[in-house]
């Protein structure tokens, strides 16, 4: 081998080695190997649910409820949930925030056509209730159409998120009868007050 | 006997410059096993390395008062007695302490063997025997120690280094060397021992946190990161062919194989996944990066200089002291990193859960299993398997929530390797500094 080359050759070959081995790396996602980054949560998200009637509806509010929350606190949903999760008690700011969110959450839902006509979970909402046996049997015999015309969805939910006390549940997420002895009342407060509403207007 | 003593003492150099590197694998173990934390247990590396590189040089003085081959016995029994107290260390502060007079005597014990060496083989012979053993004891260290951790436990690291050694005694006590009286007529070189001090930075990055990767991060047993991290030693024999093929000049080969080691960290640092095979070619890198430039500028620092033993002193200081300060300056690095990846790991997670297909209920109980299980994991890598465990998902959701373990598991491997990054390019800097100290224009004093 001739003296230039001997000075060359070792460099040339050791410059390939580290560019192809780079090469391969980086044309493969290397770099990129990381974990995933939130979403945007002001951008809106299709969110699903596995449950079925309430559980279903309750489940796509808080998601998409927490994403209006997380945009109005210019956090992400994953931080806003840690953040909850952590803290013995939520901020006036954060409740306010979530308040804000599930409404916007219902809007959402009333102008995308996802949220399911009152006469869909009336039945389920009975079964939970306190009311004598007559007044459910009464009430579940009426048509659904009289149910639809009586009572807006979006109506009823608006009023019981008001109502909420949104600390109280967030302390008892993980004790689901607790859940329902607070959320049965006030649903049916709501449920009561929308009534009365809506006789004020036709009288 | 006569036969095997060059062996022996060759086999106890090459375990002394092993131990700089053979707890590496058995880290994680000694971690769980003495209820440390990763700042601490760092420190068995540590201790090892920074005694060793403080004792190297005045351990060579006193060899020009003594009887080598007397000094060198008590070297090697102190070695292996403190390899048997690091065997029953019942906490991280003895094994620490252990492993400090661990290294007191392999200081004795390394540079008495090139003594004795020379004595046994000859010069040129003895000399090359020397620094050949510490090449494959410092790069098989950690596969022998990940292979023995895996197999029997950390404990059998050290004790099987005491047979070799107390077989070694009588071998160092059968040459008879003269000491070393000749005086000091050479400075140290310094530019082959300032870069074998950043090289030796540099490989402790790959070797100490590609093994931390592979076992915390990737969560594979410690034979499987043992088997993995051979690809250096194996890479490192490939070395020299290639020199010979390309017949560079050794400050040319000095230089690529610098070079060579920036490159493999860089891969390292950027895995596109946590498959093994990801990190064959950047550790392939390493190693023959290894196999250029360690043998050669050990040999650059001792050439030519008298007394020997004290530049051999010399290169062992640099060298374990070099490996002292990458540690120093890649341990909090990479566990502040640890810190840091929790937040993004956390988010990530949680995104999953909210988002998993699971009802509300099953998704309650996980979310709250995996809290406790990252308070109870607060600032290691949680293993997620018992909290799915412990949570109470109705038995039609398992499916779905193996899925889930499935996806968050990925997720904090994931947030570990990224960890890592910083690590390993901060290694890649070193070599490169060291790639300096090579291409650097020489003063007319350094001119050979």
């Amino acid at each position: 081998m001739t003296q230039p080359w001997r000075f060359v050759a070792l460099p040339i070959v050791a410059l390939a080695l580290v560019a192809g081995v780079l090469g391969v790396q980086v044309s493969h996602g290397g770099g990129e190997y990381e974990p995933l980054h939130p979403a945007d949560p002001c951008v809106a998200r299709e969110v699903t649910s596995q449950a079925e009637g309430i559980d279903n509806l309750t489940e796509r509010l808080v998601l998409l409820g927490l994403d209006g929350a997380a945009c109005r606190l210019e956090t992400s949903r994953e931080a806003l949930t840690l953040e909850l999760a952590q803290q013995d008690e939520p901020t006036d700011e954060q409740v306010d925030a979530l308040r804000a969110g599930l409404h916007a959450a219902v809007a959402r839902m009333k102008k995308d056509g996802t949220l399911p006509k009152i006469s869909s979970f009336v039945d389920e909402a009975l079964d939970n209730t306190d009311l004598n046996g007559f007044l459910k049997a009464a009430i579940k015999a009426l048509p659904d159409s009289v149910i639809d015309a009586a009572l807006k969805t979006d109506d009823v939910l608006d009023r019981a998120i008001d109502d909420l006390d949104l600390r109280e549940i967030l302390a008892n997420l993980d004790d689901q009868d607790e859940l329902n002895a607070q959320l049965n009342p006030v649903v049916e407060q709501a449920v009561k007050d929308a009534l009365v509403d809506r006789l004020e207007n036709l009288i | 006997m006569r036969r095997l003593v060059g062996p022996l003492l060759a086999v106890t150099a090459a375990l002394v410059l092993a131990d700089s590197a053979v707890v590496t694998l058995a880290l994680p173990a000694i971690l769980r096993h003495l209820d440390t934390t990763v700042g601490q247990v760092a420190w068995v590396l540590i201790a090892f390395n920074l005694v060793l590189g403080l004792a190297a040089v005045p351990a060579a003085a006193i060899y020009a008062r003594a009887q080598p081959r007397f000094l060198s016995a008590l070297g090697i029994a102190v070695f292996a007695g403190a390899s048997a107290w690091c065997a029953v260390a019942g906490s991280i502060e003895t094994l620490i302490g252990a492993r400090c007079v661990q290294a007191v005597g392999g200081a004795l014990a390394l540079v008495g063997c090139l003594e004795l060496l020379v004595e046994h083989y000859g010069e040129r012979r003895g000399v090359t025997v020397w620094v050949t053993a510490g090449v494959i004891g410092t790069a098989t260290g950690p596969v022998a120690g990940g292979l023995l951790t895996e197999g029997i436990s950390w404990q059998s690291i050290f004790v099987v280094q005491v047979p070799f050694a107390v077989l070694a005694v009588p071998a160092a006590l059968a040459v008879r060397a003269r000491p070393e009286t000749a005086p000091d007529r050479h400075r140290p070189a310094l530019r082959p021992n300032l870069t074998l001090a950043l090289l030796s930075a540099a490989l402790t990055a790959a070797l100490f946190l590609l093994v931390l990767l592979l076992v915390e991060g990737w969560r594979r047993d410690p034979a499987t990161a043992a088997l993995t991290v051979s690809v250096v030693p194996v890479a490192a024999l490939l070395a020299h062919p290639l020199a010979l093929l390309l017949r560079p000049p050794p400050h040319v080969e000095v230089a690529a194989g610098c070079f060579l080691i920036a490159g493999g960290l860089v891969g390292l640092a950027i895995p596109p996944s946590d498959h093994l095979a990801w990190t064959v070619a950047p550790q392939a890198l390493v190693g023959l990066g290894l196999g250029m430039t360690v043998d050669r500028l050990t040999a650059q620092a001792m050439e030519l200089r008298l007394p020997r033993i004290r530049h051999a002193g010399w290169t062992i200081s640099a060298r374990h002291l070099g490996v002292v300060v990458g540690l120093a300056i890649l341990t909090p690095v990479f566990t502040a990193d640890l810190q840091d990846a929790q937040v993004p790991a956390q988010e990530a997670i949680t995104a999953l859960v909210l988002d998993a297909p699971l009802p509300p209920q099953d998704k309650i109980a996980i979310a709250q299993a995996l809290g406790d299980e990252l308070v109870d994991e607060e600032g290691r890598i949680p293993d997620l398997h018992s909290a799915f465990a412990r949570a109470d998902v109705a038995p039609e959701q398992r499916p779905a929530a193996a899925q889930l373990e499935r996806d968050l598991d990925a997720q904090l491997t994931r947030a570990a390797t990224h960890a890592f990054r910083d690590s390993f390019l901060i290694g890649a800097g070193l070599a490169l500094l060291a790639l300096l100290t090579v291409v650097a224009p020489r003063g007319r004093r350094e001119q050979p």
